[in-house]
């Protein structure tokens, strides 16, 4: 075969991958430093240009997509190393999540059963697979793509304030240079942020509160529509004694906030005490979801438990943190 | 899988050589050169590169304004040649005066660990 014509087909499939406006540069110049690079190793050889002469020069230049990528600028980092194993655990352990959760589901459905029959697979183990597959099966995999977009606009957002602070560094400067201003939170990871806590015990004090006046809604709001008073009305028996509970709970939780805001670091106590609270708080809401309802309307049962499950979820992460960052690291096998 | 010592050495030299990479290119181009001139020049003066990692290297060190270029016809087909711009040969001047900082401090601290 003709050795230009194998360098014409690898110089179109280089720039196939390149930006438009460098195409027909890039391609003209490498065409013609292929080509003198072909004439080289001939003469070097002794021979005129062949096919396993070209083959061999192209092999040394690279894979084309290779190749194209060492002509687009250096791009950033969308997930950080130090973030993989993190992100992968989270993403994969979300889909894990998921799946336990759908495929019991699955397989209590009498949907799915009364399809299994229709099929004439009642009664065979695998027979409610299908149809979870296509739903909640592959449905799962919304959590590693949300991630991921998530991780895309962050990277970008960071890629955008790094090129800022190069360009602001480069400037010349009369005074020496400072350190870079990084926020305390990001150097001492057990510092909190005042004022996001502050937002966030004033976000907590305010549901506390919706939720506590809930029972006096009719005398608060007496302009409400009544199916709306009747949606929001307490099952008797966990008024009684399940949600004083949570009234506790809640005034602790708040202790412990007003402790973390005068000490603004976590403690060792200050985790110990949030494991303590985290843990009582789960064993409430479990104690709350099987002891009976927590609403007399069933639509907002429903919607309450939901909502349950995915708070104790919180707590179970919060647990996970808290008691990551009590473990202290493992010192090294020092020799004598 | 560790890799053998050879290997790593390998690895390590090619990591040391491109650390260099730049300012060889930059030394090479004080007078206008077209990449496999460029190339020739550069091994023969016991620095080879890779073709595939050069002519990259050469449209990006112009995307940042280091280098200029322009299309020639002399007696061969045309060339794209390349040469310092005046950007380029400013930082060439920093680079070589970090490079010989840089190899007195590294040869001290050779000599100290033998």
């Amino acid at each position: 075969m003709d050795p230009n014509a194998i360098i014409e087909s690898y110089v179109g499939d280089v720039v196939g991958r390149i930006p438009r406006r460098q195409r027909a540069d890039v391609g003209f110049e490498l065409r013609s430093l292929l080509r003198e690079e072909l004439a080289g190793r001939a003469e070097v050889a002794g021979r005129p240009a062949d096919e396993p002469m070209v083959m061999e020069l192209l092999a040394a230049f690279g894979r084309p997509q290779d190749v194209a990528d060492r002509y687009r600028p250096a791009g950033f980092t969308v997930i950080r190393p130090a973030d993989a194993p993190g992100f992968a655990w989270f993403a994969l352990g979300g889909v894990a999540l998921q799946w336990a959760v759908t495929l019991p589901i699955a397989y209590a459905d009498p949907g799915v059963a009364e399809w299994a029959e229709s099929a004439g697979v009642a009664g065979a183990w695998w027979a409610p697979l299908p149809a979870w597959w296509l739903s909640g099966g592959l449905g799962a995999f919304w959590w590693p793509g949300f991630m991921i977009t998530l991780t895309l606009i962050a990277a970008m957002i960071r890629h955008r304030r790094d090129r800022v602070e190069t360009a602001s560094e480069s400037l010349p400067q009369a005074e020496p240079r400072m350190a870079p201003r990084i926020p305390p939170q990001v150097l001492d990871r057990d510092r909190v942020n005042r004022a996001g806590l502050v937002l966030a015990m004033s976000f907590g004090a305010l549901g506390a509160s919706v939720l506590i006046a809930l029972p006096w809604l009719a005398v608060i709001a007496p302009g409400l529509p009544q199916p709306v008073i009747d949606a929001f009305v307490f099952d008797p028996e966990f008024l009684a004694w399940r949600a004083p509970w949570f009234v506790v709970l809640w005034a602790m939780t708040f202790a412990g906030g007003f402790a973390l805001l005068i000490a603004g670091r976590y403690t060792r106590t200050i985790r110990l005490t949030s494991i303590a609270n985290d843990v009582a708080f789960l064993a409430l809401v479990t104690w709350s979801l099987a002891a009976g309802p927590i609403f007399v309307s069933p639509a907002a049962e429903e919607v309450t438990r939901v909502c349950l499950i995915g708070i104790m979820l919180v707590f179970v992460f919060d647990i996970v943190i808290h008691v990551r960052r009590l473990t202290p690291t493992r010192a090294p096998v020092l020799s004598n | 899988m560790v890799e053998s010592r050879p290997e790593q050495s390998g690895k390590l030299e090619q990591d040391l050589r491109k650390g260099v990479l730049v300012l060889a290119v930059l030394s090479q181009l004080r007078t206008p050169q077209y990449g496999y001139s460029l190339r020739q020049a550069l091994a023969e003066r016991g620095m080879p590169i890779e073709e595939g990692t050069l002519y990259p290297l050469l449209r990006r060190l112009e995307g940042q304004g280091l280098l200029a270029s322009e299309w020639r016809i002399d007696d061969g087909p045309p060339r794209r040649y390349y040469t310092l711009s005046p950007a380029g040969a400013e930082t060439y001047r920093d680079l070589t005066t970090a490079w010989g900082s840089l190899t007195s401090v590294v040869a001290a601290l050779l000599h100290e660990e033998s």
